[in-house]
């Protein structure tokens, strides 16, 4: 039967029966998702070591760079010190490595009842990954910022207002992201391949997004390049609104660009599943 | 003697049938494998650009020009690519999913050689998109820098990179012996592998103290790549060691891979299955 067809007979079947919001549900499949995410504590301290590892040779790497220099494009030592921790800080929270999660679906056949589910299936994934994010916020970003403000002398945010500035800013941060992977992710409607696929829109992200390097130390024309697309959005505007190198109104013109840059993103996953659905066969079995 | 060969015969061509049996899976799907080998191209490319793409702003580090740093870079990616193609069967999370699955338990009841069963068992063919942008990055580093070559030289370079091939295949060997007790990979082991590949990336005279001694007296890194490298482009030992540095990188490798070996047939006999 046509999956379309199945689910809105199904839907109007569960709607009939109970009323949930879709609130509630977002909320308890993300309440579910932290907790089982909360339970790997042994496997989140093994990945926040080596994050700690490679962060410290990033930063000595950056240092042998700055040389006898103490400040290069706006950023002093501490500041780009503080710019690798919070790089490396930010890798789990964000999957910045990667997220396969709907592709495996899609290829093991999951996704037919998760189509069914009586939520979007785009916010179905969202309340996961943000069980998810939160639990690797706790366990791998905050402690591994600590361990580095232990050891290394590091910049803060400067009073409440900073703070806000930097929670929402990495609110969004993970939307743009996750709602990107999700993006990627549906290419396994299409074809058997998708990981290839997804890879490349990774690998983008790194660079465009001032994970591997600061984009104020990239060349002009790469920095303008970089902002035609939402990468940016995922590294860079947090960690320059946590350093303070964004202020008032150049702030909050970042806040609204990442803004709109979720909303371009979650229309276009939603716009592209429509297109998916279409095409998807399940088997029996 | 004669039957000694002859099993070494029978083991290769077995070795070998293994490896086409994995080329072969791996080329029926043709677009797959070659989005595959470009996305595993485009990270080296992407990486390394970064830091090229920085160099302006800096000129140099500690010394050391962009061209410098990509014979050192170049050599890494080739080596330890290699290496990855080579040994993708111990790769500890592949092998931990073995042991984890039992499928470890069907190799060892063959009545082949359980070391080519495992190198067999696994030829990742998309690294060759990384050896062959680590060899343009190379390439690069050989136009930029000024190398007087010499025949000692030429012959010099390929052991070097085997040294790194042995080395951290040693290191994927111990790796993949840890996982018959923790069943999973643990990621301590990748601090060695890719951290100790990252940080001979680099000049090693960049580091601190403390990180350099790691890899220089727990994990003798620094002589697969950093001291070759000052022998190749005739510069200076800042850190002072012995003239006869620069040309430890095959020891250093062969004496890992031994080690290697050593953990793993030990592991072997102790090994005790998961029973899944």
């Amino acid at each position: 039967m046509d999956v379309t067809m199945l689910r809105n007979r199904l839907s109007q079947t569960a709607a009939e029966r109970v009323q949930v919001p879709a609130v509630r549900l977002f909320l308890a499949l993300a309440g579910r998702s932290l907790q089982r995410h909360l339970t790997y504590r042994a496997a989140a301290v093994a990945g926040l070591v080596t994050n700690f590892f490679f962060g410290l040779v990033r930063i000595a790497v950056l240092l042998a760079l700055y040389g006898q220099r103490q400040e290069v494009a706006g950023m002093d030592v501490a500041e780009v010190v503080t710019y690798s921790g919070l790089t490396q800080a930010i890798i789990a929270y964000i999957s910045l490595f990667g997220w396969y999660g709907l592709t495996d679906t899609v290829y093991s056949g999951e996704v037919a009842t998760d189509l069914l589910k009586p939520l979007n299936y785009y916010t179905f994934w969202l309340a996961r990954d943000a069980g998810r994010a939160g639990a690797a916020l706790l366990l791998r970003g905050v402690t591994l910022m600590v361990a580095y403000g232990l050891i290394l002398e590091m910049r803060y945010p400067a009073g409440a207002g900073q703070w806000l500035a930097v929670a929402v800013a990495a609110l969004l941060s993970w939307l743009i992201a996750f709602s990107w992977y999700y993006l990627i992710n549906l290419s396994a409607f299409w074809t058997p391949y998708a990981r290839g696929i997804c890879r490349f829109g990774f690998v983008l992200a790194w660079l465009l997004s001032g994970f591997l390097m600061p984009l104020r130390f990239l060349p002009e024309w790469l920095v303008r390049l970089a902002y035609l697309t939402p990468f940016p959005h995922l590294v860079n505007t947090v960690v320059e609104i946590y350093l303070g190198l964004l202020q008032g109104p150049a702030l909050i013109r970042a806040l609204l660009f990442q803004g709109v840059w979720a909303a371009i993103l979650i229309v276009a996953g939603q716009l592209l599943l429509k297109v998916a659905v279409k095409r998807l066969v399940i088997l029996g079995g | 003697m004669r039957k000694r060969n002859r099993v070494f015969g029978h083991t290769l061509t077995i070795y070998l049938r293994l490896l086409g049996v994995q080329l072969r899976s791996q080329l029926q799907y043709r677009f797959s494998f070659l989005l595959d080998l470009l996305a595993t191209a485009l990270i080296v490319l992407v990486e390394f650009a970064s830091i090229a793409l920085v160099f302006g702003r800096f000129g140099s580090i500690q010394g050391w020009s962009l061209g410098e740093v990509a014979f050192l870079y170049g050599m890494v990616e080739m080596g330890f690519g290699l290496m990855d193609l080579l040994f993708s069967g111990f790769d500890p999370p592949h092998f931990g999913q073995a042991v984890r699955r039992g499928t470890f338990d069907q190799l060892l009841l063959r009545p082949v050689n359980i070391t080519t069963q495992v190198l067999g068992s696994a030829l990742e063919l998309r690294r060759l998109g990384r050896i062959a942008f680590g060899a343009a990055i190379f390439a690069y580093g050989l136009q930029h820098t000024a190398i007087v070559w010499t025949a000692a030289k030429v012959l010099y370079l390929p052991l070097v990179l085997a040294g790194m091939v042995f080395f951290f295949g040693g290191l994927f060997m111990i790796g993949a012996t840890i996982t018959f007790w923790t069943v999973d990979s643990i990621e301590v082991m990748n601090i060695l592998t890719y951290g100790g590949s990252y940080v001979i990336s680099y000049p090693m005279h960049i580091y601190q103290n403390w990180l350099r001694g790691f890899f220089t007296y727990l994990v003798p890194a620094i002589f697969l790549n950093y001291y070759p490298a000052l022998y190749f482009l005739g510069r200076p030992d800042p850190l002072g060691y012995p003239g006869f540095a620069p040309f430890l990188a095959p020891v250093v490798g062969a004496g890992m891979l031994l080690l290697g070996r050593a953990a793993w047939r030990w592991g072997i006999r102790h090994y005790q299955s998961t029973g899944s």
